[in-house]
């Protein structure tokens, strides 16, 4: 992994929440900030996706709403996600 | 999970061969009405019953199984005719026309209850009769709003066809191809929508388990009860039976609550769930035979 690919730490806490909520086989920390979360990349479908926005709702206080034009963007990596989430956290 | 490789059978067959039909008989039905379009309705299916290879096979194979002796042409011939039907009457259910029809329901009270509480509910269907009943039942109930889950590929074509019947509907569609797909679900659920989906087919590559469905196991996809339990919703089936003529019957009969799932148990529901609904499936395929509409090798 490269120097730009390593996660930072709110990155790191949001991959092992993830992996946790999943149980996905892969370590949290060999997750590529950078790669997509849906489909292709780490393959999560719909139904996970849903899992990981009730899970970050509970833990973050974020709500991920579906209707979000930028939707397609807050999921498109754990980067991103990530970033919306430190973005738009209570307090 | 999804992936990306070849499309499972149904997806490139079924659906491609039967659009082109469906076109055509929304066009008739629209300008010249029912009992027109119902004369098409047999020229029509004595040409896919003579030119498609593959699905009469498949309509052969699913005959033998639920009529349990060797199904003759004529049988295939009342199954391509029932299929045809109903999404003839597909047109007129979107379109306001539920009065043309003679719709008897059972388990109208399991839907009431649900209204009663506003907590909407997962309404999981199969490619067996019409669905499109029950949204027509739907909007005849105050209060009752139904939302379909579909895969993206068919959501758009589902969606393009809606357009041209009855726009406000089109809306009632939400596609699986986008990761806020189930977000959406949850969303519409919680505005007391029922949502309904067909879980009799699955994508490839999609988790699937088998079960026992007329003398052989099947592959069923396990994602509309994980669905079902990780949104915590009650299940209802619902089986739309065409019965010839302008007679329909409605079933609805509650599957299971998931709403109470215990997280470590979460396993054994679904596949509890999964068992019933199947053996229901099986019930009313049994009690008519010619409203299951897979028409590609469902055990293969």
């Amino acid at each position: 992994m490269s120097e730009q690919n390593s996660q930072n730490h709110d990155e790191a806490t949001l991959a092992r929440l993830i992996v946790i909520t999943l149980n996905l086989e892969v370590q949290a920390a060999e997750i590529d900030p950078d790669a997509p979360l849906f489909d292709e990349g780490l393959g999560l479908d719909s139904i996970d996706m849903l899992e990981v926005a009730l899970v970050v709702s509970k833990e973050f206080g974020v709500k991920l709403r579906a209707n979000d034009k930028s939707n397609h963007e807050i999921f498109a990596s754990l980067r991103s996600l990530s970033r919306y989430i430190q973005q738009n956290r209570a307090g | 999970m999804t992936s990306a490789g070849t499309p499972p059978e149904w997806t490139v067959r079924g659906e491609r061969g039967a659009m082109p039909l469906l076109k055509f008989i929304v066009w008739v039905a629209l300008r010249l009405g029912r009992p027109a379009a119902r004369l098409f309705l047999y020229p029509i299916c004595l040409y896919f019953l003579i030119f498609s290879g593959r699905p009469r096979l498949a309509s052969r194979r699913y005959l033998a199984r639920v009529l349990g002796r060797r199904p003759g042409a004529a049988d295939v011939f009342r199954h391509y005719h029932a299929f045809a039907s109903c999404i003839l009457d597909r047109v007129f259910f979107l379109n306001d026309g539920l009065h043309r029809f003679d719709v008897q329901v059972q388990g109208e009270d399991v839907v009431m209850d649900i209204l009663e509480r506003g907590s909407g509910c997962i309404l999981l269907g199969a490619h067996f009769g019409s669905f499109e009943v029950a949204r027509a039942l739907g909007r005849r109930q105050p209060g009752l709003r139904v939302t379909l889950v579909m895969y993206e590929e068919n959501a758009r074509k589902i969606r393009s066809a809606l357009n041209a019947i009855n726009p406000d509907l089109a809306m009632d569609v939400v596609g699986l191809g986008k990761p806020g797909a189930m977000i959406e679900v949850d969303q519409r659920l919680e505005e007391g929508h029922f949502v309904g989906i067909l879980a009799d087919r699955s994508l490839d590559g999609e988790e699937r388990a088998r079960y026992p469905f007329l003398g052989a196991p099947a592959a069923f996809p396990s994602g509309p009860f994980r669905m079902a339990a990780l949104l915590k919703r009650p299940v209802v089936l619902m089986f739309g039976a065409y019965r010839g003529g302008r007679r329909y019957d409605v079933h609805f009969e509650r599957l299971t609550d998931l709403s109470e799932a215990a997280p470590c148990g979460v396993r054994d529901d679904i596949d509890k769930a999964m068992s019933r609904y199947v053996e229901r499936l099986e019930h009313h395929c049994r009690e008519a035979p010619f409203n299951w509409f897979n028409f590609f090798d469902f055990w293969a």
